[in-house]
């Protein structure tokens, strides 16, 4: 009985993996082998256009290595010689947040209305969502530069009602308008993943916490969130790691201090002609996003298992 | 009735209008006559739409898109699929391990993911760069928005269906076929927008994969060093808007009336 | 219930089975409408500028040959890029900051002038200019030229700028905000021009002179400018609005302005301005005959091409003869009369040692990165 269990479930794990081979193999290609190149580039040096092939830890160094004299951003010191990772990292990880709560916090209730409140033509509803995502990237970034641009929409409006006299300036080119931008970049993004998840909410569960006297409120922080809480925390991720990477959006909108961690790897990589520094630099910010993804889930884990004890 | 006036539609409006709000200034100054996008609107002109037929570059572009983003958003999707099913319905060794490591294209920033595909490709596949390379990086990086929908669609369904497909003598590809698949249904069509979406919008790895046809976004990114395109390129925003939208309600039209004859009463 | 219903209809396979259907058609034809894989070698493959693969810019090559392959790019790092993963062209379209790269990453290839019929038509400052001649070799063939000055709104600035024009108003508190400059280290270079130094010098400046200019004047620039351009559009589109009233500009700003009657004038810093040149240059890794890479260079000398510059875009052209058959209007409003006594005027942009570059390359990444 016990050989023939172990045996189906050793079946069910071949048929497990054969499923995964193609996506597997899409990866090997396109990650794997990028990925190895990258790490190899990485503990090499660049002199001119070639590159020393000599396995040295000096990019790494360069990145870490302390200042006596800390450099100042923001108030914040960063006691590095070469500060500018440090101080971009932290920029892009706090902007990226941002602009993820903001996405998340705009999104849910549009999804709980979407899977709740819409009772027919959901499908239209789904693609009427996507639809502005079809004009292009560069076009969307454009139009929100003519919202909150000097004579932009905003502005125009406001010179109307004559509550300005003078276009306000602060709406544009700033940290605040690249998480604005972001925001509404990924919304989709994260409206489509929420919604599935609260769409397979079974009713019965709802009417049964009705049934116990719950009343509506108590009944979405007891149910409603608990079980769409996979789907939220996916679709938050969703945004925030490739967010912390972006560099089109900060070099459109942010003005001469929206310079991101994306945009120094881009520079290394391209203009300062520096790849092997670049590519420590990127495997870095990928072990800090991994970190943060890890720790947030480990936080959600952790409370999860102590509402349950309790 | 109550509905109509409860918060959340309110919100709901609210959104619809962030959402699409500045979108709808491509199609207002597609129709401006001036080259500049800046309020007071200047006079009612059609010539930004000539501008943009005679563009036949950026048509060819926006061509190049559509083929690509419609390959790779249905490849990836049906790779996600698989990968889902396999991930959510068997327990296996190393689950995690994997769910992690097919998250990795999202954390690298696509500029290194650009240079290293390109190396990879030119370098050590000898695979020259075409609409193909674009492709195949774009069904790379939507198989994690893929597979995140689809697990969270397929995650906590009952088993049970699927077993009593099988009992009752299904083999595994139509039981796949009548029970997996509409199951996740929902979840397919949240996919292939995405993917069509994240396909369509990408710019840096196309940027650097796109061999001698290049793709709308990174045609677009080249044509703003030239002032003077920009009304034809609104207005070809707006005609990418105007005609997603007929071809949305179209087929909602026409899936209505299938259903109508299908299944009375049941809209 | 409803959804019960619809699974219910799904699993009889009503829906699902036209769904697959459409889905698999619509794979078939992505698959036949996708181009196929190899290019024939005898099509000339350019590394271009996204719009200079307007066939108007090489009209008599298209008319013997055919039109031939582009390959679009936005920054020359790019393109170079591409070339060194193993991507092969023909020809590249280089400026003069950017042609030695090229040539010391060893993938250009010397031009033999003889072969262009209209080589003798071209600037003679040109035809020696640094970049264009590289240890005596002819390595780029320079086809499009401009000048980069101030634009500036004659009604929204003080009477003591136009007074007395300089680059001084990029680094003055008083325009704080209201000036763009490229996203150059350039930046640094004119705030070293305005402390005495020639532009030469303060080219080639280097180590801790370098880095006191970056902290002295590169912040100041950037911090003073409303946003560092990186796309013409953003100028045209901020200068027109008001939103900033100077600009780091080329030629084709100030047309383009004025061709929509909005008040712009082009400045003559008392520092001087300058001359950018671009050109083609030849790949080695080109796979088609060379005889039509350079029937392709020379199609891109020729007036005819100058005159579609000029008049369409505002930009110069490398013949001299582009200049008598263009628009006289035309090339007023790029700013001058006399093209020969303008181009002696203006101060060419020269090349430094890759060296060097790198280093104000990263001194001027630096000092974005660690804006406040």
């Amino acid at each position: 009985m016990a050989s023939m269990m172990r045996h189906t479930e050793k079946s069910t794990w071949m048929s497990g993996y054969a499923l995964l081979t193609p996506a597997f193999l899409v990866m090997a290609v396109m990650m794997v082998a990028p990925l190895l190149a990258l790490l190899a580039l990485s503990f090499w040096t660049q002199s001119g256009f070639e590159i020393d092939r000599t396995p040295t830890l000096a990019n790494y160094w360069t990145i870490i290595e302390p200042s006596d004299e800390p450099f100042f951003w923001m108030g914040i010191p960063f006691p590095f010689k070469y500060p500018p990772p440090a101080v971009l990292m932290l920029k892009s990880i706090v902007v990226s947040l941002v602009a993820t709560v903001l996405v998340i916090l705009l999104a849910y209730p549009m999804a709980y209305f979407l899977a709740f409140r819409v009772k027919r033509n959901k499908t239209l509803w789904l693609v009427l969502l996507t639809i502005p995502f079809w004009t292009s990237y560069l076009l969307r970034v454009f139009s929100w530069k003519i919202v909150l641009g000097y004579n932009g929409a905003i502005n125009s409006a406001l010179k109307t009602l004559g509550l300005i006299d003078q276009p306000l300036e602060f709406l544009l080119y700033n940290p605040a308008a690249v998480a604005i931008t972001l925001a509404h970049a990924w919304i989709a993004f994260t409206v489509l993943p929420i919604y599935v998840s609260l769409e397979k909410i079974d009713p019965s569960l709802l009417e049964a916490a009705t049934d116990l006297g719950d009343t509506k409120w108590r009944r979405f922080l007891r149910v409603t969130l608990p079980l769409s809480a996979p789907g939220t925390i996916g679709a938050a991720m969703l945004v925030f790691i490739p967010t912390v990477g972006d560099y089109v959006t900060p070099m459109l909108v942010g003005g001469p201090g929206g310079t991101m961690i994306g945009n120094l790897i881009q520079e290394l990589f391209l203009r300062q002609n520096n790849a092997p520094l670049g590519a420590a630099v990127a495997i870095i910010m990928m072990f800090i996003i991994g970190a943060l993804v890890a720790f947030f889930f480990w936080v959600i884990g952790f409370r999860k298992l102590r509402s349950r004890v309790s | 009735m109550r509905n109509t006036f409860s918060p959340l539609t309110v919100y709901a409006a609210l959104f619809m209008i962030f959402l699409y709000g500045p979108v709808l200034m491509i199609p207002l100054f597609s129709f401006n006559d001036s080259l500049f996008t800046t309020f007071p609107l200047k006079g009612f002109t059609f010539k930004h739409y000539g501008t943009m037929a005679a563009n036949t570059g950026m048509l060819n572009a926006l061509r190049n898109s559509i083929v690509v983003a419609v390959c790779s958003s249905i490849i990836a999707t049906a790779i996600g699929l698989l990968a889902a099913i396999a991930l959510t319905r068997n327990r296996l060794p190393g689950n995690a391990i994997i769910l992690a490591a097919f998250s990795l294209p999202l954390i690298v920033p696509s500029i290194v993911f650009g240079v290293a595909i390109l190396i990879i490709m030119l370098k050590f596949l000898g695979i020259a760069l075409s609409l193909w390379t674009v492709g195949a990086a774009h069904v790379f990086i939507c198989i994690p928005f893929s597979m995140t929908v689809l697990m969270s669609r397929l995650e906590g369904f009952d088993k049970s269906l699927e077993e009593a497909s099988r009992d009752l003598g299904e083999n595994a590809w139509m039981t796949f076929y009548r029970v997996t698949l509409p199951l996740a249904l929902p979840g397919v069509i949240s996919s292939l927008l995405l993917c069509f979406i994240t396909s369509f919008d990408e710019f840096v790895l196309a940027f650097f994969l796109a061999g001698t046809d290049p793709t709308l976004p990174v045609y677009l990114f080249g044509q703003l060093r030239f002032p003077n395109k920009l009304p034809g390129m609104l207005a070809l925003g707006t005609s990418i808007l105007m005609l997603s939208t007929m071809l949305v309600l179209l087929a909602e039209f026409f899936r209505k009336r299938g259903v109508q004859a299908n299944v009375p009463g049941d809209a | 219930m409803q959804r019960l219903k619809f699974i219910d209809r799904m699993s009889q396979g009503k829906l699902s089975r036209r769904d697959m259907l459409t889905k698999a058609s619509a794979f078939g034809v992505g698959m036949l409408t996708l181009p196929s894989l190899p290019k024939a070698a005898d099509v000339l493959t350019c590394l271009e500028w996204a719009g200079y693969d307007d066939p108007s810019y090489f009209k008599s090559f298209s008319d013997r040959n055919g039109t031939p392959n582009f390959s679009i790019f936005t920054g020359e790092e790019d393109a170079l890029a591409k070339v060194l993963a193993g991507f092969s062209a023909d020809v590249m379209h280089p400026c003069n900051y950017s042609v030695n790269r090229f040539v010391n990453a060893k993938v250009a290839a010397e031009i033999d002038v003889t072969k262009l019929s209209n080589w003798k038509d071209v600037f003679p400052a040109l035809q020696t200019a640094d970049g264009v001649v590289m240890d005596g070799k002819v390595v780029m063939a320079p086809t499009d030229w401009g000048n980069a000055s101030i634009a500036y709104r004659p009604d929204l600035v003080d009477e003591d700028f136009k007074k007395n024009e300089s680059w001084g108003i990029f680094y003055d508190d008083k325009y704080a905000g209201k000036v763009a400059m490229l996203d150059s280290e350039l930046c640094i270079t004119f705030g070293l021009m305005l402390d005495g130094m020639s532009y030469k010098e303060a080219a080639w400046a280097t180590g801790d002179k370098l880095k006191a200019a970056a902290d002295k004047w590169g912040r100041k620039c950037t911090a003073n400018s409303r946003f560092l351009w990186t796309d013409p559009t953003e100028v045209n589109q901020a200068l027109a609005s008001g939103e900033i009233v100077a600009a780091y500009a080329w030629n084709d700003t100030v047309k383009n302005l004025t061709d929509q009657g909005i008040p712009v004038a082009y400045a003559r810093p008392k520092e001087g301005f300058f001359t950018w040149y671009c050109g083609l240059t030849l790949l080695n890794s080109g796979k088609a005959d060379k005889a039509l890479a350079y029937d392709f260079i020379d199609a891109w000398l020729s007036p005819e091409t100058g005159k579609t510059l000029i008049e369409g875009s505002g930009l110069g052209h490398s013949n001299t003869k582009s200049f008598e058959l263009a628009d006289k209007q035309a090339v007023a409003k790029m700013g001058f009369t006399d093209p020969i006594q303008h181009m002696k005027d203006g101060t060419l942009f020269i090349q430094v040692s890759d060296q060097v570059q790198t280093e104000y390359n990263k001194v001027w990444g630096d000092t974005k990165a660690l804006m406040q």
